[in-house]
């Protein structure tokens, strides 16, 4: 007789395997786990209801989605590039450094690697591959690379659903993924400039310096959300759930007022667009909730936890096969899959090894941003690939330096936790 | 049939008209609970609790009624590359499965949100079955796309859901 647990893992993998929605395939295994101990079954859809009436940083997912839909209607991304082209254009590879800066700057109000892409994806790659400056391709990968740094900076989805499974302050969490965004956009700069180098990249016009202060001006009301998020989450004024409805309400003021670029059908459409992602992120939230009644009930991370505890592994190996592990998973799962599936069963082991668990939420959602660019399923080589109309192939091909650039930021991000620790003990963070 | 189409397509829109007014709503409560709280120190309770209420409700019934197929997150690395008839093997095996496992279950879980007539929230103060009767057309909806999904299987007539890498599909990562 097979154990009901093993059962049900089996038909997880089984249903999610034939194409069946994940979250979907994880509530069904809960069913099937409860049916096959002889429970009642309604313990899995009281635990889906309980769990997501009960989760209230989930909220900040639907208001961030939105903040970066209203933020990708309005001309917003148009000031931002203008204000990044004056500040970096001047420097060999311009474009290049300007997609990094723009990225770097976009991140602080969006908390989406995708919603990144999109916002600035289109006008950059346009801008660079305009008069044959860079290959489609290339301006493809930079973008998709770039994009990567969204959710490292506050706000960021990723984190918020880290969070949730960790049980750790979604506030200390962003303030931890300051100075590492800051770091893979250095990085990503870095390569950029050698590949400059190598290909010869053109310099962009020099915009000259006396401009400066009208671009910026112009930029500024865009340029101001990330202080009033972070100044709001970190004064105590607002809770990070509220900072996300006041970052949609702060995209929509400036689109409307500043740049006159909202109408209602596109706001009614960017309301009906975040409401449907989140519709589907969520199932996937309350699959992975309930499937976690189950995981807590077999015990399964103590279990895992003296697995790991009979190899006796260094701290440092044990950051290592994590990477190695969070890595592979990224080639072939989705980052939200994997933060709220693997990560819940990780917890204890990483708690066993006395590592932190805000650094090690920078790790985890860093190497699920990698994953994002790295074949075969990267899903932001997917949209550059559609904004460009390339093969996959040929993009795949220009991002492998910027991976190589990710890496040897995420390998100062593990080893160095000092340096991701810094702001948020400075915010009071004990750890 | 005409007609019952364009019923059906009346239908698909009011039910994207009460998903966009429910994260509106959520929007505009939000606000309202930074203002009521910050500016004119006014106890927020209600707000909390309608906005969780609000995303609830916006997730199973989006789910239900509005998220379409491609929209659907899903592991497709070994699903894509499969043969045509693989597919609808794997599609006939998936949707079965799915749809006889939330109905077996309807019975027990609709047990347990009467149940909660009982309970009520604790500022709105309505029974919690009016906030977890949305489980039932859910459960329903997930059942019948199953049945659709193996049907579509078995008459060779499905599109096999293609996996969508639209960006607006996947806002969220």
């Amino acid at each position: 007789m097979i154990d009901p647990f093993t059962l049900s893992l089996i038909l997880i993998v089984a249903l999610t395997l034939m194409g069946a929605s994940v979250g979907l395939a994880m509530i069904a295994g809960s069913f099937v786990y409860l049916i096959f101990k002889g429970f009642d079954p309604s313990i899995a859809s009281e635990t889906l209801l309980q769990g997501l009436f009960n989760n209230y940083t989930l909220l900040a997912i639907p208001l961030f989605i939105l903040a970066a839909d209203i933020m990708n209607i309005g001309s917003l991304a148009d000031r931002l590039l203008r204000f990044a082209q004056a500040l970096v254009g001047r420097f060999r590879g311009g474009l290049g450094h300007v997609n990094v800066v723009s990225s770097l700057i976009f991140s602080g109000m969006s908390g989406s690697a995708v919603a990144d892409a999109v916002g600035m994806g289109k006008i950059i790659i346009n801008l660079m591959t305009r008069d044959g400056k860079y290959s489609h391709s290339y301006a493809a990968a930079i973008t998709a690379a770039t994009a990567t740094v969204g959710p490292i900076i506050p706000p960021s989805i990723p984190m918020v659903l880290y969070a949730i499974v960790s049980d750790q302050s979604v506030g200390f969490l962003f303030a931890a993924g300051m100075l590492p965004g800051l770091l893979m956009a250095l990085m990503m700069g870095v390569m950029n400039y050698v590949m400059a180098r190598r290909h010869n990249f053109p310099v962009d016009e020099v915009v000259p310096m006396r401009e400066l202060p009208g671009i910026t001006w112009k930029a500024l009301p865009a340029l101001m959300l990330p202080v009033i998020l972070l100044g709001g989450i970190y004064g105590g004024i607002m809770t990070p759930t509220e900072a996300a409805a006041v970052a949609a309400f702060y995209a929509l003021l400036v689109s409307a007022l500043f740049y006159r670029s909202v109408s209602f059908k596109d706001f009614y459409q960017a309301l009906l667009g975040s409401a449907r992602s989140t519709a589907s992120v969520g199932v996937l939230v309350a699959g992975a909730i309930t499937f976690n009644y189950v995981i807590t009930r077999e015990n399964l991370p103590v279990s895992i936890s003296e697995f790991l505890g009979q190899y006796e592994l260094s701290r440092f190996w044990f950051l290592i096969v994590i990477n190695l592990l969070f890595l592979a998973l990224g080639m072939v799962l989705e980052g939200g899959a994997i933060l709220l599936i693997i990560v819940p069963i990780l917890i204890p082991s990483v708690r066993a090894m006395g590592i932190d668990l805000v650094h090690f939420g920078v790790i985890v959602v860093v190497n699920a941003m990698i994953g994002l660019i790295t074949p075969p399923y990267g899903l932001l080589l997917f949209i550059t690939a559609n904004i460009t109309k390339q093969p996959v192939g040929r993009i795949i091909r220009d991002v492998w330096p910027f991976i190589i650039a990710l890496l040897v930021a995420l390998m100062v991000i593990t080893f160095v936790p000092d340096f991701v620790l810094f702001l948020p003990r400075l915010l009071g963070y004990q750890g | 049939m005409e007609q019952a189409k364009s019923i059906w397509n009346w239908l698909g829109r009011r039910a994207e008209n009460i998903l966009a007014l429910l994260l509106f709503s959520m929007f505009v409560t939000f606000i309202l609970q930074i203002v009521f709280r910050y500016f004119l120190s006014l106890p927020v309770g209600w707000t909390v609790e309608w906005v969780t209420i609000a995303w609830l409700w916006g997730i199973l019934f989006g789910f239900a009624f509005v998220v379409r197929e491609s929209d659907v997150i899903r592991l497709d690395i070994v699903y894509s590359v499969m043969p045509y008839g693989v597919r609808r093997v794997m599609d006939v095996i998936a949707g079965l499965t799915i749809a006889a496992i939330f109905l077996y279950t309807l019975p027990a879980s609709w047990d347990y949100i009467d149940f909660m007539m009982r309970e009520r929230t604790a500022y709105i103060r309505i029974p919690f079955f009016w906030v977890f009767i949305v489980y039932i057309p859910f459960a329903v909806s997930v059942a019948v796309r199953g049945l659709m999904t193996a049907w579509a299987g078995l008459r060779g007539t499905g599109p096999t859901a293609v996996p969508d890498t639209r960006a607006e599909t996947h806002d969220y990562d």
